[in-house]
Protein backbone atom coordinates (compact mmCIF):
# COMPACT_ATOMS: atom_id res chain seq x y z
CA UNK A 1 0.00 0.00 0.00
CA UNK A 2 3.02 2.67 1.07
CA UNK A 3 4.69 2.00 -2.40
CA UNK A 4 1.80 2.09 -4.26
CA UNK A 5 1.30 6.15 -2.53
CA UNK A 6 4.94 6.81 -3.27
CA UNK A 7 4.74 5.34 -6.70
CA UNK A 8 1.61 7.64 -7.19
CA UNK A 9 3.15 10.63 -5.84
CA UNK A 10 6.30 9.90 -8.56
CA UNK A 11 4.06 9.90 -11.07
CA UNK A 12 2.59 13.18 -10.24
CA UNK A 13 6.23 14.74 -9.71
CA UNK A 14 7.16 13.74 -13.08
CA UNK A 15 3.81 14.96 -15.10
CA UNK A 16 4.38 18.25 -13.18
CA UNK A 17 7.94 18.58 -14.06
CA UNK A 18 6.64 17.80 -17.62
CA UNK A 19 4.05 19.97 -17.74
CA UNK A 20 6.51 22.82 -16.13
CA UNK A 21 9.20 22.29 -18.63
CA UNK A 22 6.34 22.34 -21.88
CA UNK A 23 4.96 25.35 -20.79
CA UNK A 24 7.93 27.51 -20.11
CA UNK A 25 10.46 28.58 -22.97
CA UNK A 26 13.77 26.82 -22.65
CA UNK A 27 15.56 30.10 -22.65
CA UNK A 28 13.84 31.18 -19.86
CA UNK A 29 16.09 30.31 -16.65
CA UNK A 30 13.80 27.24 -15.45
CA UNK A 31 15.01 25.54 -12.84
CA UNK A 32 16.17 22.44 -15.03
CA UNK A 33 18.46 20.27 -13.56
CA UNK A 34 21.27 19.28 -15.80
CA UNK A 35 22.69 15.38 -15.89
CA UNK A 36 25.94 15.28 -14.60
CA UNK A 37 29.31 14.17 -15.82
CA UNK A 38 31.66 11.81 -13.97
CA UNK A 39 33.57 14.59 -12.37
CA UNK A 40 29.90 16.14 -11.05
CA UNK A 41 30.06 18.77 -13.75
CA UNK A 42 26.66 19.87 -15.40
CA UNK A 43 27.04 17.32 -18.91
CA UNK A 44 27.22 20.04 -21.65
CA UNK A 45 28.74 17.09 -24.05
CA UNK A 46 27.22 17.03 -27.53
CA UNK A 47 26.66 18.50 -30.69
CA UNK A 48 25.23 22.45 -30.97
CA UNK A 49 24.31 25.00 -33.12
CA UNK A 50 22.60 28.09 -32.76
CA UNK A 51 18.86 28.70 -34.87
CA UNK A 52 19.43 32.61 -35.37
CA UNK A 53 20.90 34.97 -38.15
CA UNK A 54 23.58 36.22 -35.26
CA UNK A 55 26.56 35.12 -37.39
CA UNK A 56 25.05 37.49 -40.12
CA UNK A 57 24.33 40.26 -37.75
CA UNK A 58 24.34 40.62 -33.77
CA UNK A 59 21.65 43.22 -33.98
CA UNK A 60 18.33 43.79 -35.67
CA UNK A 61 18.25 43.58 -39.19
CA UNK A 62 16.20 42.92 -42.41
CA UNK A 63 17.40 40.49 -44.65
CA UNK A 64 19.31 41.06 -47.78
CA UNK A 65 20.71 38.65 -50.87
CA UNK A 66 21.99 35.86 -48.72
CA UNK A 67 21.67 37.41 -45.46
CA UNK A 68 18.77 36.19 -43.38
CA UNK A 69 16.69 38.55 -42.03
CA UNK A 70 16.86 37.97 -37.96
CA UNK A 71 15.86 39.45 -34.13
CA UNK A 72 18.90 41.31 -31.95
CA UNK A 73 20.49 39.28 -29.78
CA UNK A 74 22.29 41.86 -27.84
CA UNK A 75 20.41 41.92 -24.73
CA UNK A 76 22.72 44.56 -22.58
CA UNK A 77 22.21 47.38 -23.04
CA UNK A 78 18.51 46.59 -23.13
CA UNK A 79 17.70 48.81 -26.13
CA UNK A 80 19.64 46.19 -28.49
CA UNK A 81 22.26 48.82 -29.87
CA UNK A 82 26.29 47.86 -29.48
CA UNK A 83 27.52 50.53 -27.63
CA UNK A 84 30.14 52.15 -30.13
CA UNK A 85 32.90 54.66 -29.43
CA UNK A 86 31.90 57.38 -31.95
CA UNK A 87 34.68 56.96 -34.11
CA UNK A 88 34.76 53.14 -33.78
CA UNK A 89 30.96 53.36 -35.13
CA UNK A 90 32.25 54.83 -38.41
CA UNK A 91 34.19 52.08 -39.01
CA UNK A 92 31.64 49.39 -38.21
CA UNK A 93 29.78 51.33 -41.28
CA UNK A 94 32.60 51.41 -43.52
CA UNK A 95 33.09 47.51 -42.61
CA UNK A 96 29.34 46.96 -43.07
CA UNK A 97 29.68 48.88 -46.60
CA UNK A 98 32.09 46.24 -47.57
CA UNK A 99 31.15 43.21 -45.94
CA UNK A 100 31.71 41.07 -49.41
CA UNK A 101 35.18 41.91 -49.68
CA UNK A 102 35.95 42.50 -45.77
CA UNK A 103 34.37 40.10 -43.71
CA UNK A 104 37.89 38.05 -42.73
CA UNK A 105 35.03 35.09 -43.13
CA UNK A 106 34.76 35.91 -46.92
CA UNK A 107 38.68 34.82 -47.23
CA UNK A 108 37.97 31.77 -44.98
CA UNK A 109 39.83 32.49 -42.08
CA UNK A 110 38.90 31.41 -38.79
CA UNK A 111 35.72 33.07 -37.31
CA UNK A 112 36.96 34.44 -33.67
CA UNK A 113 35.59 34.41 -30.33
CA UNK A 114 32.83 34.36 -30.01
CA UNK A 115 31.40 34.24 -33.50
CA UNK A 116 32.49 30.60 -33.79
CA UNK A 117 30.14 29.88 -31.32
CA UNK A 118 27.22 31.29 -33.24
CA UNK A 119 28.28 29.97 -36.81
CA UNK A 120 25.89 28.17 -39.28
CA UNK A 121 28.00 25.46 -38.60
CA UNK A 122 27.94 23.08 -35.55
CA UNK A 123 29.81 22.94 -33.26
CA UNK A 124 30.83 20.06 -30.47
CA UNK A 125 31.46 19.67 -26.76
CA UNK A 126 33.83 17.54 -24.87
CA UNK A 127 34.19 17.95 -20.89
CA UNK A 128 36.83 16.00 -18.35
CA UNK A 129 36.85 16.91 -14.71
CA UNK A 130 40.00 19.32 -15.23
CA UNK A 131 38.86 20.89 -18.92
CA UNK A 132 36.23 21.46 -21.50
CA UNK A 133 37.07 21.20 -25.29
CA UNK A 134 34.58 23.18 -28.35
CA UNK A 135 35.56 21.87 -31.62
CA UNK A 136 34.16 23.75 -34.58
CA UNK A 137 33.31 22.03 -37.65
CA UNK A 138 34.44 25.26 -39.81
CA UNK A 139 37.74 24.97 -40.58
CA UNK A 140 38.44 22.60 -38.11
CA UNK A 141 39.38 24.17 -35.27
CA UNK A 142 39.60 23.74 -31.62
CA UNK A 143 39.20 25.91 -28.14
CA UNK A 144 40.72 24.14 -25.23
CA UNK A 145 39.38 25.54 -22.00
CA UNK A 146 41.09 24.66 -18.75
CA UNK A 147 39.81 24.67 -15.44
CA UNK A 148 42.54 24.50 -14.05
CA UNK A 149 45.10 27.54 -13.18
CA UNK A 150 47.39 27.54 -16.01
CA UNK A 151 49.91 30.81 -16.36
CA UNK A 152 49.23 32.24 -19.69
CA UNK A 153 52.19 33.14 -21.93
CA UNK A 154 52.72 36.74 -22.11
CA UNK A 155 51.60 38.81 -25.00
CA UNK A 156 49.83 36.38 -27.04
CA UNK A 157 47.76 37.07 -29.64
CA UNK A 158 45.73 34.84 -31.67
CA UNK A 159 43.01 34.64 -33.87
CA UNK A 160 40.79 31.94 -31.60
CA UNK A 161 42.28 33.38 -27.80
CA UNK A 162 43.36 32.12 -24.71
CA UNK A 163 40.42 30.75 -22.95
CA UNK A 164 40.30 29.74 -19.24
CA UNK A 165 37.56 28.53 -17.49
CA UNK A 166 35.53 27.48 -13.86
CA UNK A 167 32.54 26.61 -13.25
CA UNK A 168 30.17 29.08 -11.24
CA UNK A 169 27.16 27.19 -10.02
CA UNK A 170 25.76 24.86 -13.10
CA UNK A 171 27.13 27.41 -15.14
CA UNK A 172 30.20 27.31 -17.45
CA UNK A 173 32.17 30.70 -17.46
CA UNK A 174 34.47 30.77 -20.15
CA UNK A 175 36.67 34.47 -19.71
CA UNK A 176 39.17 34.65 -22.83
CA UNK A 177 41.97 37.36 -24.23
CA UNK A 178 44.67 36.90 -26.08
CA UNK A 179 43.28 38.36 -29.40
CA UNK A 180 44.93 39.46 -32.74
CA UNK A 181 42.12 41.93 -33.47
CA UNK A 182 41.47 40.38 -37.00
CA UNK A 183 37.86 38.55 -36.70
CA UNK A 184 35.06 40.31 -37.09
CA UNK A 185 31.85 39.82 -34.41
CA UNK A 186 29.66 39.15 -37.68
CA UNK A 187 29.46 39.97 -40.76
CA UNK A 188 27.21 43.03 -40.44
CA UNK A 189 30.88 44.64 -39.71
CA UNK A 190 30.94 44.85 -35.92
CA UNK A 191 34.51 44.04 -34.83
CA UNK A 192 36.99 44.39 -32.04
CA UNK A 193 40.50 45.03 -31.62
CA UNK A 194 43.34 43.16 -29.76
CA UNK A 195 42.36 44.40 -26.53
CA UNK A 196 38.81 42.55 -26.57
CA UNK A 197 37.80 40.42 -23.47
CA UNK A 198 34.97 37.83 -23.65
CA UNK A 199 33.49 36.22 -20.99
CA UNK A 200 31.34 33.25 -21.88
CA UNK A 201 28.70 32.06 -19.51
CA UNK A 202 27.08 28.35 -20.70
CA UNK A 203 23.96 27.47 -18.58
CA UNK A 204 22.21 24.02 -19.79
CA UNK A 205 18.71 25.49 -19.42
CA UNK A 206 16.68 22.12 -20.60
CA UNK A 207 17.07 18.66 -21.90
CA UNK A 208 18.45 19.88 -25.59
CA UNK A 209 18.86 23.68 -25.04
CA UNK A 210 22.04 25.42 -23.47
CA UNK A 211 22.02 29.17 -23.26
CA UNK A 212 24.55 30.62 -24.04
CA UNK A 213 26.05 34.35 -23.53
CA UNK A 214 29.05 36.41 -23.82
CA UNK A 215 29.65 39.56 -22.10
CA UNK A 216 32.47 41.54 -25.29
CA UNK A 217 34.61 44.17 -23.47
CA UNK A 218 36.61 46.34 -25.38
CA UNK A 219 37.76 49.83 -24.51
CA UNK A 220 39.29 50.46 -27.61
CA UNK A 221 35.90 50.16 -29.35
CA UNK A 222 32.97 50.39 -26.87
CA UNK A 223 31.85 52.90 -24.41
CA UNK A 224 31.11 49.76 -21.92
CA UNK A 225 30.93 46.24 -21.98
CA UNK A 226 27.90 44.48 -23.56
CA UNK A 227 26.07 41.16 -23.71
CA UNK A 228 24.64 39.07 -26.29
CA UNK A 229 22.27 35.67 -25.72
CA UNK A 230 21.20 32.99 -27.49
CA UNK A 231 20.16 29.32 -26.52
CA UNK A 232 22.36 26.76 -28.61
CA UNK A 233 20.20 23.76 -29.81
CA UNK A 234 21.12 20.13 -29.89
CA UNK A 235 21.69 18.38 -33.00
CA UNK A 236 19.72 15.22 -31.66
CA UNK A 237 19.89 13.11 -35.16
CA UNK A 238 23.76 13.14 -36.04
CA UNK A 239 26.52 11.86 -33.46
CA UNK A 240 29.76 13.62 -34.88
CA UNK A 241 30.93 16.40 -36.63
CA UNK A 242 31.98 16.50 -40.42
CA UNK A 243 34.44 18.87 -41.76
CA UNK A 244 33.96 22.15 -43.43
CA UNK A 245 37.30 22.66 -45.13
CA UNK A 246 36.47 26.47 -46.65
CA UNK A 247 39.81 27.36 -48.56
CA UNK A 248 40.46 24.34 -49.55
CA UNK A 249 37.37 24.68 -51.20
CA UNK A 250 37.61 27.76 -52.89
CA UNK A 251 41.29 25.99 -54.10
CA UNK A 252 38.94 23.11 -55.42
CA UNK A 253 36.66 25.31 -57.55
CA UNK A 254 39.44 27.41 -58.94
CA UNK A 255 39.50 30.16 -56.67
CA UNK A 256 42.51 30.04 -54.55
CA UNK A 257 42.47 32.75 -51.57
CA UNK A 258 46.28 33.95 -52.10
CA UNK A 259 47.59 37.72 -51.30
CA UNK A 260 44.66 38.82 -49.49
CA UNK A 261 46.12 38.83 -46.11
CA UNK A 262 45.08 41.62 -43.64
CA UNK A 263 48.40 42.90 -43.51
CA UNK A 264 48.70 43.37 -47.58
CA UNK A 265 45.54 45.53 -47.29
CA UNK A 266 46.40 47.52 -44.79
CA UNK B 1 61.99 20.54 -25.80
CA UNK B 2 64.98 22.68 -26.05
CA UNK B 3 66.57 22.02 -29.60
CA UNK B 4 65.03 23.99 -32.73
CA UNK B 5 65.82 22.82 -36.13
CA UNK B 6 64.66 25.19 -37.97
CA UNK B 7 61.50 27.98 -38.26
CA UNK B 8 59.89 30.01 -40.75
CA UNK B 9 58.87 33.17 -40.69
CA UNK B 10 56.34 33.05 -43.54
CA UNK B 11 53.96 36.07 -42.14
CA UNK B 12 54.51 38.71 -39.66
CA UNK B 13 51.89 37.32 -37.88
CA UNK B 14 53.49 34.00 -37.84
CA UNK B 15 56.64 35.72 -37.52
CA UNK B 16 56.02 37.27 -34.26
CA UNK B 17 54.66 33.92 -32.95
CA UNK B 18 57.74 31.68 -33.75
CA UNK B 19 59.31 34.58 -31.59
CA UNK B 20 57.12 33.70 -28.87
CA UNK B 21 57.22 29.64 -29.71
CA UNK B 22 61.22 29.59 -29.37
CA UNK B 23 61.10 32.20 -26.16
CA UNK B 24 58.86 29.39 -24.60
CA UNK B 25 61.32 26.49 -25.51
CA UNK B 26 58.49 24.64 -28.15
CA UNK B 27 60.21 21.91 -31.29
CA UNK B 28 59.42 24.07 -34.21
CA UNK B 29 59.66 22.71 -37.87
CA UNK B 30 59.07 23.84 -40.95
CA UNK B 31 56.56 22.39 -43.25
CA UNK B 32 55.42 21.83 -47.02
CA UNK B 33 56.62 25.15 -48.91
CA UNK B 34 59.53 26.31 -46.48
CA UNK B 35 61.26 23.02 -46.95
CA UNK B 36 64.31 24.37 -48.72
CA UNK B 37 65.06 26.74 -46.05
CA UNK B 38 64.63 24.29 -43.27
CA UNK B 39 65.83 21.35 -45.27
CA UNK B 40 69.30 23.28 -45.13
CA UNK B 41 69.58 24.77 -41.97
CA UNK B 42 68.41 21.15 -40.56
CA UNK B 43 70.90 19.41 -42.43
CA UNK B 44 73.65 22.19 -41.40
CA UNK B 45 72.65 21.80 -37.28
CA UNK B 46 73.09 18.47 -37.97
CA UNK B 47 76.11 17.75 -39.72
CA UNK B 48 76.14 17.11 -43.82
CA UNK B 49 76.88 13.80 -44.57
CA UNK B 50 77.89 12.61 -47.81
CA UNK B 51 75.40 11.90 -50.63
CA UNK B 52 74.37 8.08 -50.91
CA UNK B 53 74.51 7.86 -46.96
CA UNK B 54 71.40 6.81 -45.80
CA UNK B 55 72.45 6.09 -41.96
CA UNK B 56 70.17 7.84 -39.41
CA UNK B 57 71.12 11.70 -39.11
CA UNK B 58 70.75 11.77 -35.42
CA UNK B 59 70.28 9.30 -32.65
CA UNK B 60 67.05 9.25 -31.06
CA UNK B 61 66.13 6.86 -28.16
CA UNK B 62 62.56 7.60 -26.77
CA UNK B 63 61.88 5.16 -23.53
CA UNK B 64 64.62 3.41 -23.56
CA UNK B 65 64.64 2.31 -27.35
CA UNK B 66 66.77 3.16 -30.43
CA UNK B 67 65.26 5.14 -33.67
CA UNK B 68 68.46 4.79 -35.67
CA UNK B 69 67.30 1.05 -36.58
CA UNK B 70 63.27 1.10 -36.81
CA UNK B 71 63.04 -2.91 -37.07
CA UNK B 72 65.25 -2.85 -33.51
CA UNK B 73 63.24 -0.02 -32.30
CA UNK B 74 59.66 -1.96 -33.04
CA UNK B 75 61.46 -5.15 -31.40
CA UNK B 76 62.29 -2.84 -28.42
CA UNK B 77 59.10 -1.13 -27.92
CA UNK B 78 56.53 -4.42 -28.43
CA UNK B 79 58.69 -6.48 -26.03
CA UNK B 80 58.89 -3.64 -23.49
CA UNK B 81 55.18 -3.00 -23.78
CA UNK B 82 54.58 -6.39 -22.75
CA UNK B 83 56.48 -6.15 -19.45
CA UNK B 84 54.46 -2.52 -18.83
CA UNK B 85 51.13 -1.96 -17.59
CA UNK B 86 49.70 1.69 -18.25
CA UNK B 87 48.01 4.09 -16.39
CA UNK B 88 43.92 3.85 -16.01
CA UNK B 89 41.60 6.21 -16.44
CA UNK B 90 38.47 6.36 -14.29
CA UNK B 91 36.98 4.45 -17.35
CA UNK B 92 39.63 1.86 -16.81
CA UNK B 93 41.26 2.27 -20.48
CA UNK B 94 44.48 2.91 -20.86
CA UNK B 95 45.26 6.83 -19.92
CA UNK B 96 47.47 8.29 -22.76
CA UNK B 97 46.70 12.08 -22.46
CA UNK B 98 48.78 14.65 -22.29
CA UNK B 99 50.94 16.34 -24.79
CA UNK B 100 52.93 14.37 -27.77
CA UNK B 101 55.57 14.88 -29.91
CA UNK B 102 56.40 12.74 -32.58
CA UNK B 103 60.03 11.11 -33.01
CA UNK B 104 62.00 9.83 -35.59
CA UNK B 105 64.54 9.92 -38.37
CA UNK B 106 63.14 12.95 -40.54
CA UNK B 107 59.89 10.85 -41.87
CA UNK B 108 58.65 14.42 -41.97
CA UNK B 109 60.56 14.32 -45.27
CA UNK B 110 60.16 11.12 -46.68
CA UNK B 111 58.87 7.95 -44.97
CA UNK B 112 61.18 6.23 -46.90
CA UNK B 113 64.42 5.68 -46.32
CA UNK B 114 66.73 8.00 -48.51
CA UNK B 115 69.87 9.57 -48.74
CA UNK B 116 70.08 12.89 -48.58
CA UNK B 117 69.45 15.18 -51.87
CA UNK B 118 69.39 19.05 -52.37
CA UNK B 119 67.29 20.56 -49.50
CA UNK B 120 65.95 17.07 -47.97
CA UNK B 121 67.67 15.68 -45.14
CA UNK B 122 68.52 11.75 -45.19
CA UNK B 123 65.85 9.94 -44.03
CA UNK B 124 66.14 6.59 -41.69
CA UNK B 125 63.10 5.25 -43.11
CA UNK B 126 60.62 4.18 -41.09
CA UNK B 127 58.50 0.99 -43.16
CA UNK B 128 58.47 -2.01 -40.66
CA UNK B 129 57.81 -4.84 -43.16
CA UNK B 130 59.59 -3.89 -46.42
CA UNK B 131 62.98 -4.97 -46.69
CA UNK B 132 64.21 -2.08 -48.84
CA UNK B 133 62.25 0.31 -46.13
CA UNK B 134 60.78 1.54 -49.65
CA UNK B 135 56.89 1.65 -50.21
CA UNK B 136 55.45 -0.99 -52.41
CA UNK B 137 54.08 0.60 -54.98
CA UNK B 138 52.83 -0.21 -58.27
CA UNK B 139 55.13 0.49 -61.08
CA UNK B 140 52.37 2.70 -62.51
CA UNK B 141 51.88 4.02 -59.26
CA UNK B 142 55.45 4.88 -58.69
CA UNK B 143 55.96 6.79 -61.49
CA UNK B 144 53.04 9.22 -60.66
CA UNK B 145 55.45 9.08 -57.06
CA UNK B 146 58.20 9.97 -58.94
CA UNK B 147 56.42 13.22 -60.84
CA UNK B 148 54.86 14.26 -57.41
CA UNK B 149 58.47 14.45 -55.99
CA UNK B 150 59.77 18.00 -57.97
CA UNK B 151 56.38 19.49 -57.16
CA UNK B 152 56.39 21.00 -53.54
CA UNK B 153 54.10 23.27 -53.63
CA UNK B 154 51.33 20.62 -54.31
CA UNK B 155 51.97 19.04 -51.45
CA UNK B 156 48.68 19.71 -49.69
CA UNK B 157 50.06 20.20 -46.60
CA UNK B 158 51.53 23.33 -48.18
CA UNK B 159 47.95 24.78 -48.86
CA UNK B 160 47.41 23.83 -45.08
CA UNK B 161 45.34 20.89 -45.54
CA UNK B 162 44.56 18.91 -42.72
CA UNK B 163 46.84 16.44 -42.87
CA UNK B 164 44.54 13.40 -42.36
CA UNK B 165 46.29 9.83 -41.36
CA UNK B 166 49.14 8.84 -40.65
CA UNK B 167 50.64 12.13 -41.49
CA UNK B 168 49.71 14.32 -38.67
CA UNK B 169 51.62 12.52 -36.34
CA UNK B 170 54.75 12.38 -38.71
CA UNK B 171 54.94 16.54 -38.38
CA UNK B 172 57.09 17.31 -35.56
CA UNK B 173 54.64 19.50 -33.94
CA UNK B 174 52.70 18.16 -30.89
CA UNK B 175 49.77 17.49 -29.77
CA UNK B 176 47.63 17.21 -26.86
CA UNK B 177 45.39 13.59 -26.08
CA UNK B 178 42.13 13.84 -23.79
CA UNK B 179 39.95 11.20 -22.75
CA UNK B 180 36.64 11.99 -22.25
CA UNK B 181 33.89 9.34 -21.74
CA UNK B 182 33.64 6.86 -24.46
CA UNK B 183 36.39 8.96 -27.08
CA UNK B 184 39.89 9.97 -27.55
CA UNK B 185 40.19 13.46 -28.86
CA UNK B 186 43.84 14.56 -30.70
CA UNK B 187 44.45 18.49 -30.55
CA UNK B 188 46.91 19.44 -32.56
CA UNK B 189 48.60 22.31 -32.81
CA UNK B 190 49.79 22.36 -36.11
CA UNK B 191 46.63 24.15 -38.10
CA UNK B 192 44.42 23.98 -34.98
CA UNK B 193 43.75 20.30 -36.53
CA UNK B 194 41.81 17.57 -34.07
CA UNK B 195 40.95 14.41 -34.45
CA UNK B 196 37.74 12.73 -32.67
CA UNK B 197 38.03 8.91 -31.89
CA UNK B 198 34.91 7.30 -30.37
CA UNK B 199 35.43 4.01 -29.16
CA UNK B 200 32.25 3.00 -28.78
CA UNK B 201 32.50 0.61 -31.41
CA UNK B 202 29.72 2.81 -33.85
CA UNK B 203 30.40 1.84 -37.40
CA UNK B 204 31.72 3.62 -40.05
CA UNK B 205 30.07 6.38 -41.81
CA UNK B 206 28.78 6.43 -45.23
CA UNK B 207 31.70 6.20 -47.96
CA UNK B 208 29.66 8.93 -49.88
CA UNK B 209 31.42 11.38 -47.77
CA UNK B 210 34.82 11.72 -48.49
CA UNK B 211 36.80 13.82 -45.85
CA UNK B 212 40.80 14.84 -45.13
CA UNK B 213 40.29 14.01 -41.57
CA UNK B 214 38.45 10.67 -42.53
CA UNK B 215 36.18 8.89 -40.25
CA UNK B 216 38.40 7.44 -37.30
CA UNK B 217 36.60 4.24 -35.41
CA UNK B 218 38.81 3.50 -32.17
CA UNK B 219 38.26 0.46 -30.09
CA UNK B 220 41.19 -1.01 -26.96
CA UNK B 221 42.86 -4.17 -27.69
CA UNK B 222 44.24 -4.81 -24.56
CA UNK B 223 46.22 -2.07 -23.42
CA UNK B 224 47.17 -0.56 -27.41
CA UNK B 225 44.29 2.30 -28.83
CA UNK B 226 43.49 0.36 -32.47
CA UNK B 227 42.30 3.46 -34.79
CA UNK B 228 40.73 2.56 -37.73
CA UNK B 229 40.19 5.31 -40.55
CA UNK B 230 37.88 4.97 -43.46
CA UNK B 231 36.19 7.82 -45.50
CA UNK B 232 39.80 9.30 -46.18
CA UNK B 233 39.43 11.72 -49.57
CA UNK B 234 43.23 10.21 -50.58
CA UNK B 235 44.41 13.42 -51.54
CA UNK B 236 46.86 13.40 -48.24
CA UNK B 237 50.65 12.64 -49.22
CA UNK B 238 52.89 10.83 -46.25
CA UNK B 239 55.86 13.00 -45.82
CA UNK B 240 57.10 15.98 -48.52
CA UNK B 241 58.41 13.86 -50.91
CA UNK B 242 55.76 13.16 -52.81
CA UNK B 243 54.79 10.04 -51.29
CA UNK B 244 50.67 9.79 -52.06
CA UNK B 245 47.36 8.02 -51.69
CA UNK B 246 44.27 7.36 -53.25
CA UNK B 247 40.63 7.83 -51.77
CA UNK B 248 40.89 3.51 -51.51
CA UNK B 249 43.14 3.78 -48.67
CA UNK B 250 42.29 2.46 -45.28
CA UNK B 251 44.74 3.29 -42.11
CA UNK B 252 44.80 1.37 -39.39
CA UNK B 253 46.99 3.46 -36.24
CA UNK B 254 47.91 1.52 -33.17
CA UNK B 255 49.29 3.71 -30.17
CA UNK B 256 50.39 1.52 -27.27
CA UNK B 257 52.49 3.25 -24.53
CA UNK B 258 55.60 1.15 -23.65
CA UNK B 259 56.97 3.15 -20.93
CA UNK B 260 55.70 6.56 -19.22
CA UNK B 261 56.47 9.00 -21.05
CA UNK B 262 57.00 6.84 -24.64
CA UNK B 263 54.04 5.42 -27.45
CA UNK B 264 54.69 2.78 -30.06
CA UNK B 265 53.28 4.03 -32.96
CA UNK B 266 52.35 2.07 -35.79
CA UNK B 267 50.12 2.73 -38.82
CA UNK B 268 49.21 -0.30 -41.50
CA UNK B 269 48.40 1.06 -44.49
CA UNK B 270 46.09 -0.31 -46.84
CA UNK B 271 45.31 0.46 -51.10
CA UNK B 272 45.55 -2.07 -53.38
CA UNK B 273 45.07 0.80 -56.01
CA UNK B 274 48.58 1.63 -56.01
CA UNK B 275 50.44 -0.40 -54.02
CA UNK B 276 51.03 -4.10 -54.59
CA UNK B 277 50.98 -5.23 -50.73
CA UNK B 278 49.93 -3.40 -46.95
CA UNK B 279 52.94 -1.62 -45.49
CA UNK B 280 53.80 -0.97 -41.75
CA UNK B 281 54.82 2.56 -40.68
CA UNK B 282 56.07 2.81 -36.87
CA UNK B 283 58.03 5.60 -34.88
CA UNK B 284 57.81 7.05 -31.26
CA UNK B 285 55.83 9.32 -29.18
CA UNK B 286 57.64 11.11 -26.55
CA UNK B 287 55.69 13.09 -23.64
CA UNK B 288 56.22 16.77 -22.83
CA UNK B 289 56.70 17.01 -19.70
CA UNK B 290 57.24 20.68 -19.66
CA UNK B 291 55.31 22.35 -16.38
CA UNK B 292 53.40 25.06 -17.59
CA UNK B 293 53.08 24.34 -20.68
CA UNK B 294 50.09 25.16 -23.39
CA UNK B 295 49.58 24.70 -27.41
CA UNK B 296 49.90 27.61 -28.68
CA UNK B 297 47.83 28.70 -31.74
CA UNK B 298 49.09 27.98 -35.39
CA UNK B 299 46.69 29.42 -37.85
CA UNK B 300 47.98 28.38 -41.26
CA UNK B 301 46.17 29.31 -43.91
CA UNK B 302 45.82 32.86 -42.16
CA UNK B 303 49.16 33.59 -42.73
CA UNK B 304 49.91 31.75 -45.72
CA UNK B 305 52.18 33.55 -48.10
CA UNK B 306 54.81 31.69 -49.68
CA UNK B 307 52.85 29.07 -51.96
CA UNK B 308 52.09 32.07 -54.59
CA UNK B 309 55.42 32.49 -55.19
CA UNK B 310 55.88 28.79 -55.23
CA UNK B 311 53.69 28.31 -57.79
CA UNK B 312 54.64 30.96 -59.76
CA UNK B 313 58.02 29.62 -59.50
CA UNK B 314 57.00 26.47 -61.37
CA UNK B 315 55.22 28.37 -63.84
CA UNK B 316 58.51 30.22 -64.80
Amino acid sequence: MRGRAWLLIGLITCAAALIACRGTSPDARTPFVPPRTAAGHPDLQGIWQVRNAAHWDLQDHTGALNVPAGFGVVVDPKDGTIPYRPEARARKQANLAAREQSDPMQKCYLAGVPRTMYLPHPIQIFQTGAEVVFLSEYVHTWRWVPLTPLERYPGYESWMGDPRGRWDGDTLVVETVGFNGQTWLDHAGNYHSDALKVVERLTRTGPEVITYEATIDDPKVFTRPWTIRMPLYRHVDRTQLLEYECYLYAEDAGRPIIGSHPEVNE
Amino acid sequence: MTRHVGRVLWTRHLARNVGRVLRTRHLLIPIGASVVVGALMLTTAAGQRPSGDARPVQAIVVGGCDLANVNAFHACASAKAKAFMPPRTADGVPDLQGYWRSRNNNAAYNVEEAAATFGIPASGGHIIDMPDRHIPYRPEALARRNQLRGKGFDDPQAHCAPSGAPRKNVTLFGWKIIQPAGHVLFLYESMHDYRVIPTSGRPHISPAIKMWHGDPVGRWEGSTLVVDYRNLNGRHWFDMSGNFQTEHIHVVERYTMYEANAILFEARIEDDTIYTRPWTLAFALERNTEAGYYQLEYACHEGERDLQHLAAGNER
